[in-house]
């Protein structure tokens, strides 16, 4: 039914092309030169789809025969878009007639056929995205106001609008201004000049895409990915205007219409919608997003104000999680949970809390895009403590369920409220994680009772199961791992390989941000490392991380092991944590961390160690690695796990003591493992230390000799 | 490939007895692992241990010492192309050439000026190190002895650029205590020389019509027992003299030929044939590209500052940032009442930001408390730029000097505010631009 | 036995791009050894000296320059002069009178300086912006189509701002895009892939990797430089093999040892001579650690540069 209105919507078109060029050349000679005026492209949407370039009547009555070749009549829907594309070159055909002669055929406000030099000015803030998209509005809208108010919402999202047929008459109609300048362009009258626009995306693939003329596949690539335009239509759409849909739809620029007899949708092509959802459906569809550039706020909002202080006395309400029941949180939600932009006060607003008062509050940033994982909710939702406190007038600390949120009476007597941190919310989150967020919305929760609640019932269960979902993410369980060259500037050949239970050895980057970083920057620091070939189990060699090694390295690093520290260890950098080193007459291992200056056991200081080990250079029996790391069980796995750790600064042992007894439990069934293990207060040479250990009966004295 | 630490570990023996002087004998073995100790530090190692560890420690390259005292250099011993691998060891030092051939007015004058360029720049003495003495046949032999006695008194190493071994001998006779290099021997003469340089016990130069005939040279003066030598890149053109520059050092660093395995020297006040400019461009390209000894015409207060300064950064650590020492810098005239600003410790940090205070022309001093040498953001991660030690080093060490309480930080650690006011009764804590470019606008700003 | 010559023999060559058009014309890269490493390798294209121009005119440039340049009043009356200057190959025009923080010119005023400058000379042409990201986005675009078949190098695309200067003059007018990081491998690198994901052409563009005057942080430019080189030839990292370019002048004559004077610095002597032994050294350093190009301002340093590439290639 659709394709066959598609086909006889080009039907007709061609028919009435074949006879416009007849009747020109009866009355012109077909030597006659036909074309554009101010482009090197002749009739630039055949020659980019065929690489011929027209430049008489002649030539014109050969390209509609091509043309015609087009035109098959299969029930397919390809077949109907191929038919789409043919009804586009010959409404280019029939455009070009009314040009011959040097004619002036549009005037004031229509624009007709666009010159190249308009393209490139308009192509690089397309290229950019400070012109998000282009919108083809076609037909008259039901009302002159329903029409205006679409381009206005277009207008306001920085989107360039082209008109074809009606829409025009009715801006003129309300006397609401057109023109290049405030980028609404009439292009004309007649459907056929709907073209102008086509022509536009595809001379900017000709121009910008360096799209060869005649390589109709790269085109249409091009156009698909790289222009963003959609075309909204009013009904009544009649099969002409089907037809020149189809070619809209091969171009990769989806329709949406509030037609409903006689069509059919076609997901994320054809798709109807009322006439206000337009611009929702649209940017939708054709996945544009819109850049927030300011955030409506009566206050100052810069990093200027991150270090800012409110004291007790001149605070207007104080959110404290430690008092009552407060939380932050990111939920990701599917595309159709969510409202973009809405900001929602569940609850009274600040003016309803007595000055310097402890109040409850809960907000809930929920997120929807196509590219969203939960993984991403915790990476965002640790800058909210960054966002927050950068509002003058605003302090934040802690996060989760134990943070703390004052607001100064100067930001309230400025008409600040907590609606507006929903607003810094909103935009902070929309812009910097672009990437994978398209669309928004933030519940704030200012009842006592709301938020014990949901504290107890949402939040609190979701830290949970971010909790659990870290603490089972094991090495094997993943399909990737991640690079982290952060470091380079300082260790030319370093490089990190992150996995899930090896952090980054500066501490500050786990697999989940590598992961995150790695998405919303695809060409940053955090590339995907594959892990397919292994080639040593035991040291956690792999022939996919040693090839990403050796690229990122610059080729200084030919090898490296996950789990080993005495074979082909990872390199460090300069920035970690902690160091480990062999303890040759304890068969074991010490680690030593950078806030602890003393002397180790190895007759070696922090500093003197990480000149030795650092810059990335690999050093057998010496490694950089982060605190988390030393409970893991992946900690130089290869020479027998944390069994072989001897000694740690005090401070450091009481800070990971929790967690490595517990992977000693259940490696090993050692209880108290920490209490094995010696420190500055017990040791700080071999002697003293290889005594105690043999008092304490440390397993690594009866294990295999690491050398 | 050198040995890891773990390797000469094993040959060590395991004592812990400290008399190499590391508590460890692990930690001994990293130090000699990463060159900083020679394996024969330790007493106790068997003959056997000791001779395959010298073998596989030996550096490709030679470290060569010249001069005495506080004029005592070492060149060479490095192990690298490139100085992002691992540092440079061994500076280039400038050596400003005399000539037996020049009048006496002219040595004078030159002379005179030698002691003129003498200053410090981020804790290291900048100055002539070297005079580079050259033997001018017609000049004869007592004209040239005396010219190395004058020079050997103004207290500089001295090379001494001759090819007659009787001229050479002679003139030794009057320096060879400050152990110069005798710079002088090629294929012709080289028995000769190396005589006089053996029995002088000072290091012999030796040259080459091309780098063939230079590699035979050292070759043969190697098999008669000589291997403390320095070798002379060549004076025929400025192209092939950087070529045997960057061969020689290629050779001896990436191809382990031990034959090219010393340290060079570059005589661009040949070279460049007295244009002055083309000598400033070409010292530039020697220190950057493997000079040891650099010979120049002149090194007045204009080649120093830049020069001095290049030096000093491709000879750093590239694990080490550069420090300034902290304290009270006071900018554009500052006094008492003056606003103060803070900033790490980290050099270029300090270059930079006290420029654009310079710049702005507005009287203030710079704080520079101990922040580990990072920049700022890397100090703060690190902890080691914090609201506490902001707070301790002005308590300590400004308050007592300085009037003025208003203190400007860095943007970046806009974040440090509060806590520096609250530890910092009296003090105005004003956050700063997030570029020090910015600071020239905001101190005016804040004037205005 | 003779000394056994191990050339480093690379499968790998920087881009060659060139600038400008006609007889003058120059080529940046093209080599495939590192830099004056001639005994290794051919290198066609001698690295190339550029002169640096100002349309806010000389200031207080030191008396050298002010002789050199005369009565030149105009931005195009200077390039005339600057084109004519021995040792020069190429013209750099910097706008730094658009800077919002400085003079804030509008952005036409300074596209007719860049045209007139255009016209003037026959030699090619690097317009620089002024160096605030947002004005350069929109003044660079502007310049790049204005001087439309000029084949000109635009300075700089940045990590900021790279998608506008990027389209504009890589895509829309055929012009050449300088790409802009901060001493930084990766960053250098990372600015090439995104630029070059735009759609510009790998052979369109030249790095500017940043550089420091000798003395302020240099070890960071020749590290940079010498690892760019090496990943470039011996990894044949494709997205670091475009050629540097260096603008040297606008480092050196802003430090302390170029402006402090003479009444402040008697034992310094001539500021002129402090100021050109900075620029020559600093230049020189940028060369052997790998600039294809560096852009320099004082007639002195030009001819000095340039007789040394002549002497090295």
């Amino acid at each position: 039914m659709l394709i066959n209105r598609i086909f006889n919507g080009n039907d007709a078109v061609y028919g009435l092309t074949v006879g416009a060029i007849d009747d020109a050349i009866a009355k012109n000679g077909a030597d006659k030169a036909v074309g554009f005026p101010n482009t090197a492209y002749c009739l630039p949407c055949y020659y980019a789809v065929t690489g011929v370039k027209v430049k008489t009547l002649g030539d014109l009555k050969e390209a509609v025969g091509v043309v015609k070749t087009l035109m098959t009549r299969e029930h397919a829907l390809d077949d109907a878009l191929m038919s789409g594309v043919a009804t586009a070159l010959c409404a280019e055909f029939i455009e070009a007639l009314k040009y011959v002669d040097g004619a002036v055929p549009y005037e004031e406000p229509c624009y007709g056929h666009l010159a190249d030099a308009v393209i490139r000015e308009l192509g690089v803030p397309l290229v950019t995205g400070d012109i998000p998209g282009v919108a083809v509005v076609l037909g008259s809208a039901p009302t002159a106001k329903e029409g205006v108010d679409l381009i206005k919402s277009y207008q306001a999202q920085g989107i360039l609008v082209t008109l074809v047929g009606g829409i025009i008459d009715q801006c003129e109609e309300l006397g609401y201004k057109t023109g290049a300048n405030v980028r609404v362009i009439p292009l004309g009258k007649d459907v056929t000049s709907v073209i102008h626009v086509v022509s536009v995306a595809i001379r900017a693939a000709l121009i910008f895409g360096n799209v060869t003329p005649g390589d109709a596949g790269a085109l249409l690539a091009y156009t698909a990915e790289r222009v963003p335009a959609f075309v909204n239509a009013f009904a009544p759409i009649d099969d002409v205007i089907l037809a020149a849909g189809a070619g809209a739809i091969k171009l990769g620029f989806p329709v949406i219409s509030n037609e409903t007899e006689g069509i059919a949708e076609v997901p994320g092509a054809l798709i109807p919608a009322k006439v206000e959802d337009f611009n929702k459906t649209s940017l939708e569809a054709r996945n544009i997003k819109i850049k927030i550039t300011n955030i409506d706020i009566p206050v100052a909002f810069a990093s200027a104000f991150e270090g800012e202080i409110i004291r007790r006395g001149d605070m207007q309400v104080e959110f404290d999680g430690s008092r009552v029941d407060c939380f932050e949180l990111v939920q990701s939600k599917d595309m159709e949970e969510i409202e973009d932009h809405r900001i929602e006060i569940i609850g009274p607003e600040i003016d309803e809390f007595p000055e310097g008062s402890k109040q409850s509050i809960a907000y809930i940033v929920e997120v929807a895009g196509k590219n969203m994982q939960p993984d991403f909710e915790p990476v965002f939702e640790r800058k909210f403590h960054s966002y927050i406190n950068c509002i003058e007038g605003v302090m934040h600390t802690g996060q989760r369920d134990m943070i703390r949120v004052r607001i100064s009476k100067d930001a309230y007597q400025v008409g600040f409220r907590a609606k507006h941190i929903g607003e810094v919310l909103y935009a902070k989150v929309k812009s910097e994680f672009e990437a994978v967020v398209d669309k928004c919305q933030v519940k704030i929760y200012t009842m006592p009772e709301d938020c014990t609640k949901l504290r107890h019932e949402l939040a609190v269960p979701a830290f949970d199961k971010r909790d659990d979902r870290l603490r089972n993410l094991t090495d094997e369980s993943v399909d990737v791992y991640y690079s982290c060259i952060l470091c380079q500037a300082f260790s030319p050949s370093h490089v990190c390989v992150v996995t899930p239970e090896r952090l980054g050895l500066c501490g500050a980057v786990s697999w989940l941000d590598a992961k995150a970083t790695n998405e919303l920057d695809p060409n940053g620091p955090c590339q995907v490392i594959t892990k397919e070939k292994c080639i040593d189990d035991r040291i956690g060699e792999f022939e996919d991380v040693n090839e990403a090694v050796h690229k990122l390295s610059q080729g200084a690093l030919e090898e490296v092991s996950l789990y080993s520290i005495m074979e082909k260890p990872m390199t460090s950098c300069g920035c970690f944590e902690c160091i480990c080193g062999i303890e040759p007459f304890s068969n074991g291992v010490v680690i030593t961390n950078r806030e602890y200056a003393g002397m180790t056991p190895l007759g070696m200081t922090f500093p003197e160690l990480a000149s030795m080990t650092g810059g990335g250079v690999q050093t057998p029996g010496f490694m950089g690695h982060g605190k988390h790391f030393i409970a893991s069980k992946k900690f130089m796995k290869a020479e027998g796990g944390i069994e072989r750790i001897v000694w740690m600064p005090k401070e450091l042992k009481d800070m990971v003591a929790e967690r490595l007894n517990e992977t000693a439990k259940e490696l090993y069934g050692i209880d108290n493992f920490t209490g094995m293990v010696a420190d500055e207060t017990i040791a700080q040479d071999p002697e003293t230390l290889v005594a105690f250990l043999t008092e304490q009966g440390h397993p690594a004295l009866s294990m295999n000799p690491m050398m | 490939m050198a040995l890891s630490g773990i390797q000469i570990f094993k040959m060590t023996p395991k004592t812990n007895c400290k008399d190499c002087g590391s508590p460890t004998c692990m930690a001994f073995s990293m130090k000699v692992a990463q060159g900083a100790v020679d394996i024969s530090a330790c007493p106790h190692m068997s003959e056997e241990a000791l001779a395959s560890l010298s073998e596989a420690t030996a550096p490709p390259m030679k470290t060569i010492k010249v001069g005495t005292g506080d004029g005592e250099y070492t060149l060479g011993g490095e192990t690298v192309l490139y100085r992002h691998e691992k540092t440079y060891v061994s500076k280039t030092r400038y050596a400003v050439s005399l000539c037996s051939g020049m009048d006496d007015a002219a040595i004078e004058a030159k002379l005179a000026e030698i002691p003129a360029v003498d200053y410090e720049r981020i804790g290291e003495r900048m100055y002539v190190e070297m005079l580079y003495v050259n033997y001018a046949e017609e000049a004869g032999q007592d004209k040239y002895v005396a010219l190395v006695e004058k020079a050997n008194a103004a207290g500089r190493t001295l090379v001494l650029g001759c090819k007659d071994p009787e001229v050479a001998k002679a003139a030794l006779a009057v320096c060879k205590d400050g152990k110069p290099v005798l710079n002088g021997a090629d294929a012709s003469n080289y028995e000769a020389m190396n005589a006089v340089a053996a029995e002088a016990g000072v290091v012999l130069g030796v040259t080459g019509a091309d780098l063939n005939e230079l590699y035979d040279t050292v070759a043969a003066l190697e098999k008669l027992g000589n291997k403390n030598l320095i070798l002379d890149v060549g004076c025929a053109s400025v192209k092939d003299a950087f070529a045997a520059a960057v061969q020689i050092r290629r050779a001896a660093v990436k191809d382990q030929d031990r034959t090219f395995g010393y340290p060079s020297l570059v005589n661009v006040a040949k070279l460049a044939q007295g244009d002055k400019y083309l000598q400033q461009a070409l010292v530039s390209l020697f220190t950057m590209k493997y000079g040891s000894i650099v010979v120049m015409e002149e090194l007045g207060y204009a080649e120093a500052l830049p020069l001095f300064g290049l030096r000093q950064n491709v000879f750093t650590d590239p694990q080490k940032p550069m420090k300034v020492e902290p304290g009270i810098y006071p900018i554009n005239g500052a006094d008492e009442n003056s606003v103060c600003l803070t900033t790490v410790d980290f050099a270029l940090t300090y270059f930079i930001v006290s420029g654009e205070l310079e710049r702005s022309g507005v009287p203030c001093n710079l704080l520079i408390s101990d922040a580990g040498g990072l920049s700022v953001l890397t100090a703060w991660a690190a902890g080691k730029l914090s609201s506490t030690s902001v707070a301790k080093f002005i308590t300590e060490q400004v308050e007592d000097k300085i009037k003025c309480r208003k203190l400007v930080i860095p943007g970046k650690v806009a974040v440090l505010k509060g806590d520096i006011e609250a530890k910092l009764p009296g003090w105005e804590v004003i956050v700063g631009p997030l570029e020090a470019v910015q600071l020239v606008k905001f101190l005016k700003d804040m004037q205005g | 036995m003779p000394f056994n010559q191990k050339p480093q023999k690379f499968n790998a060559t920087i881009n060659t791009v060139e600038i400008g058009c006609g007889e003058k014309a120059i080529k940046l890269g093209g080599e495939s050894v590192f830099p004056f490493y001639t005994f290794d390798g051919p290198i066609d294209n001698a690295p190339k000296v550029g002169v640096e121009i100002s349309d806010l005119g000389l200031g207080d440039a030191v008396p050298g320059l002010k002789e050199f340049y005369g009565d030149a009043a105009t931005p195009a009356e200077m390039a005339k002069k600057a084109e004519a200057m021995e040792g020069a190959d190429f013209i750099c025009l910097r706008l730094e009178g658009g800077d919002p923080n400085g003079e804030n010119k509008s952005v036409e005023e300074l596209v007719a300086v860049a045209k007139e400058v255009a016209d003037a000379v026959t030699c090619p042409l690097v317009v620089e912006g002024c160096k605030n990201v947002e004005k350069d986005a929109d003044l660079l675009a502007k310049v790049a189509d204005a001087l439309q078949g000029k084949n000109v190098l635009l300075l700089s695309a940045r990590e900021e701002n790279y998608k506008a200067v990027g389209a504009a003059a890589g895509l829309a007018y055929n012009q050449k895009v300088g790409a802009e990081s901060a001493v930084d491998i990766n960053l250098a690198k990372q600015l090439n892939v995104v630029t070059t994901q735009l759609g510009v052409k790998a052979e369109s563009i030249v790095m500017n990797v940043g550089t420091a005057a000798a003395g302020y942080g240099y070890e960071y430019v020749v590290s940079t430089m010498d690892r760019i080189k090496a990943a470039a030839l011996s990894q044949d990292d494709a997205m670091l093999q475009m050629p540097i370019i260096t603008p040297v002048a606008d480092e050196t004559w802003n430090v302390k040892e170029s402006m402090a004077s003479e009444d402040d610095m008697p034992e310094w002597g001539s500021k002129e001579e402090r100021g050109i032994a900075m620029e020559i050294m600093t230049a020189s350093a940028d060369l052997a650690a790998g600039s294809n190009a560096v852009i320099l301002k004082h007639p002195q340093s030009v001819a000095t540069i340039s007789k040394m590439i002549k002497e090295l290639v």
